[in-house]
């Protein structure tokens, strides 16, 4: 039995990771699972680049309007924007923008920038299933966020590009969605099943065998021969764009790949998100991307506080003031009974990553939502 | 209104990610069984959170028995094409698309269709026992959804593709899929939520969202709540961290040996729990104000995290007696769980038709 606790030991495995990425790393991505502080890191840690003299952007691609707020920003738009609020003192040459993904409009501003002609362009907006592909279709937004980052990549506007990512899940779309969309736009067997669609427009059906055209007629009985004909009208006018969209894929993914990328997994000590946070972890190791740290937002921490015996404990009923000790150190032992367990299930997310720095960051008072609170967050993440 | 959860059949679980969705789903569902309901829940986002909650490694498209009286199924949308199709007659079709490899363009070609697959498939485990007239179906279907952000479009994705296909089999399920869930009598949707700022305000601009979709909204579960065993005397502790003499006198009375630094600690400990308890009222009253008389249950925070099956039945316990249900229970009259996070299903095993092999 120890006769004193020395409070609670931060598990640390490495120096500190998170400074030496924000001032080399070319690209930073975040990911985890939803509700853990992702959004507040990617914009501490693209705050601190920016005042440490980098040129960033910060740019997320979460459905809610988290790192506006955390920006003190109403509405971002498809384009970075400086962000100018009070108090943001960039030295010398660096500087801060944020956007936020907008991806139906990214998905138009690629037609229209790739597209062959007006009339190409023109045809594609037009198409309904275009418009639901680019507005609903899962792995879109991941996709869009690709072709995003890889503009403002060639741009050579910024030092550093810190990404938001969606949760895990999504995030790991994020590397799948080139593969996906290749594959869809791609899908010369689909553009056969689909034949009989685009025979309307284009006049082409020799090569189809037997079977396509019964399961045309199969396919055409389940969805209703609309859907089909939308389907067919947007492979047509898709054409020749297929190439392009692989090239840019291919290259991003390159860029991921490359060792001035920096994966920052985000996790809070909560059993589900470590198990994400490992998830993804083996995730990045299996596609070799480059996993620069871990963080860990919300950490309990406790004070050392020496044991109270039990009998000493029953003598404090006696008075107001002694019931209130006691309830204090119920309420220490409980926190450091959280406390050891939340180190606890770090060390064991570790043991399974070798050589990964680990960020921890203790509960905050308040929420982040303004620059002074992704200061704060920063002091913790690059102290 | 609260009765709906003890009838409903189907309950949407859905809130911002990292709200103890999943958990809540797996709590309400123990706690349904507790009630002598036949559970089955199920995830549709290949997230295989259930499977760690009820310890194991891995769940899928075949329902398998997880808890007393809870089946658990993760929607799998490759599985759910081929019984689609199946059940319309296109067998020959679904193999086919399997051989060439072909389901995902299918799934990915119509726009919300991967969608339509998911909630048809919970769809069809909800209505089973009504459609086929034959026991061996669940009572109640609990819904572990996608996020606040997706939920609209996800549950109204037959609708949406409904649009392209005005006949045939897609409009007539999407139509039938419809009335389920607009009917508040059989559908409940339960939005999860954390006592913070940002998770609170997502959760109003949910609710906002599935009311104006005409989906029945039937309360928020505010998870982790921070207990307040200090409150009335934070007075006296803002005394004590100016001058902790009387806590000094109180520890040397009673033979606890802690120097001043310690009980500064304590204090400090205590008064940071505090502000935290404070800030989580005012945010709860932000809620329950924007939800506009919406039922609002807490739960408090587990100290060990709700992972695991001892961890959701100590939710399911909260659950059961937290205001979401009829008054009387259950038809059978089964004892209510207890509050103290005792199994909340003993005893309820034998209500359940051996459903485990049921999702053929």
């Amino acid at each position: 039995m120890t006769t004193r606790a020395a409070g609670t030991t931060l598990v640390s495995a490495a120096p500190p990771p998170l400074a030496g990425l924000a001032r080399s790393a070319r690209i930073v991505v975040c990911c985890g699972s939803g509700g853990v502080g992702k959004t507040s890191t990617a914009a501490a840690v693209a705050l601190w680049a920016a005042e440490s003299g980098r040129r960033t952007c910060v740019l997320t691609i979460d459905p809610a309007r988290r790192l506006a707020q955390a920006l003190g920003l109403d509405l971002l738009s498809n384009a970075p924007r400086p962000v100018r609020a009070k108090g943001l003192s960039a030295r010398g040459p660096g500087s801060l923008d944020a956007m936020m993904l907008d991806m139906r409009r990214t998905f138009d501003e690629v037609i229209e920038r790739y597209a062959r002609d007006a009339e190409q362009a023109d045809r594609i907006l037009a198409n309904r299933f275009y418009q639901r592909l680019s507005s609903t279709l899962a792995g879109t937004q991941e996709y869009m966020a690709m072709e995003k980052l890889y503009e403002l990549h060639e741009s050579q506007r910024y030092d550093l590009l810190v990404v938001d990512t969606p949760p895990t899940r999504s995030a790991l779309d994020f590397l799948d969605a080139p593969d996906n969309l290749n594959e869809l736009l791609d899908a010369r067997a689909f553009r056969l099943l689909i034949a009989p669609a685009q025979r309307i427009g284009r006049g082409y059906l020799r090569g189809l065998n037997l079977a396509t055209t019964a399961m045309t007629k199969m396919v055409r009985r389940v969805t209703g021969s609309e859907l089909l004909a939308e389907v067919g009208e947007f492979f047509a006018a898709f054409e020749g764009m297929y190439d392009g969209f692989k090239e840019r894929a291919g290259l991003v993914y390159d860029q991921l790949k490359h060792p001035s990328t920096a994966f920052v997994v985000v996790a809070t000590p909560d059993g589900a998100a470590l198990r994400e946070a490992a998830y993804f972890a083996g995730r990045l190791a299996a596609d070799r991307m480059p996993l620069g740290a871990l963080v860990v937002n919300r950490i309990h921490q406790t004070g050392p506080v020496p044991q109270v015996p039990a009998a000493a404990r029953r003598r404090l009923a006696a008075g107001a003031d002694g019931r209130l000790l006691a309830d204090l150190l119920e309420l220490h032992d409980g926190l450091e009974t959280l406390a050891a367990a939340e180190q606890r299930r770090v060390r064991d997310l570790l043991a399974t990553v070798p050589n990964l720095g680990v960020v921890q960051v203790p509960m905050l008072a308040d929420d982040v939502h303004d620059l002074a609170g992704l200061r704060r967050l920063g002091a913790h993440l690059f102290a | 209104m609260l009765e709906v959860l003890d009838q409903a059949r189907l309950l949407v679980v859905t809130g911002k990610g990292g709200t103890g969705k999943t958990t809540v789903a797996a709590g309400l569902a123990v706690a349904a069984a507790g009630r002598g309901r036949r559970v089955l829940v199920a995830e549709v986002e290949g997230r295989q959170g259930l499977a760690g909650l009820f310890g194991r490694r891995q769940l899928d498209h075949r329902e398998a028995r997880v808890a007393p009286g809870v089946n658990a199924l993760a929607v799998d949308p490759d599985e759910s094409l081929r019984e689609y199709l199946a059940r319309y007659g296109f067998a020959p079709l679904a193999r086919l698309l399997s051989w060439a490899h072909l389901n995902r363009f299918i799934t990915a070609a119509a726009p919300g269709l991967g969608d339509v697959l998911l909630v048809g498939k919970v769809w069809e485990a909800a209505t089973r026992e009504a459609r086929s007239g034959s026991p061996g179906g669940y009572d109640l279907v609990v819904l572990d959804a996608p996020p606040t952000g997706r939920v609209v479009p996800f549950l109204r994705a037959p609708e949406t593709v409904a649009e392209l296909a005005r006949v045939g089999p897609i409009r007539h399920q999407a139509d039938r899929v419809r009335d389920l869930l607009d009917d508040p009598e059989r559908t409940a949707v339960v939005l999860t939520c954390l006592p913070e700022e940002l998770p609170v305000a997502e959760t109003l601009e949910g609710v906002a969202a599935l009311r104006e979709a005409g989906l029945p909204v039937a309360a928020v579960v505010a998870n982790q709540v921070t207990g307040d065993r200090l409150g009335g005397r934070a007075g006296r502790l803002a005394a004590l961290a100016r001058d902790p003499a009387p806590l000094a006198a109180a520890a040397a009375a009673a033979g606890a040996r802690l120097d001043r630094a310690a009980l500064g600690t304590l204090v400090d400990e205590a008064r940071d729990r505090q502000r935290v308890v404070v800030r989580e009222r005012r945010l709860l009253k932000e809620l329950r104000a924007g939800v506009d008389g919406l039922p609002v249950v807490e739960l408090p925070f587990l100290a060990g995290g709700a992972g695991g099956l001892e961890g959701v039945r100590a939710l399911a316990g909260h659950l059961a007696p937290a205001g979401l249900w009829t008054a009387a229970g259950t038809a059978s009259g089964r004892r209510l769980p207890s509050r103290s996070g005792a199994p909340a299903s003993r005893g309820s095993d034998d209500a359940h038709p051996e459903a485990g092999e049921a999702g053929g």
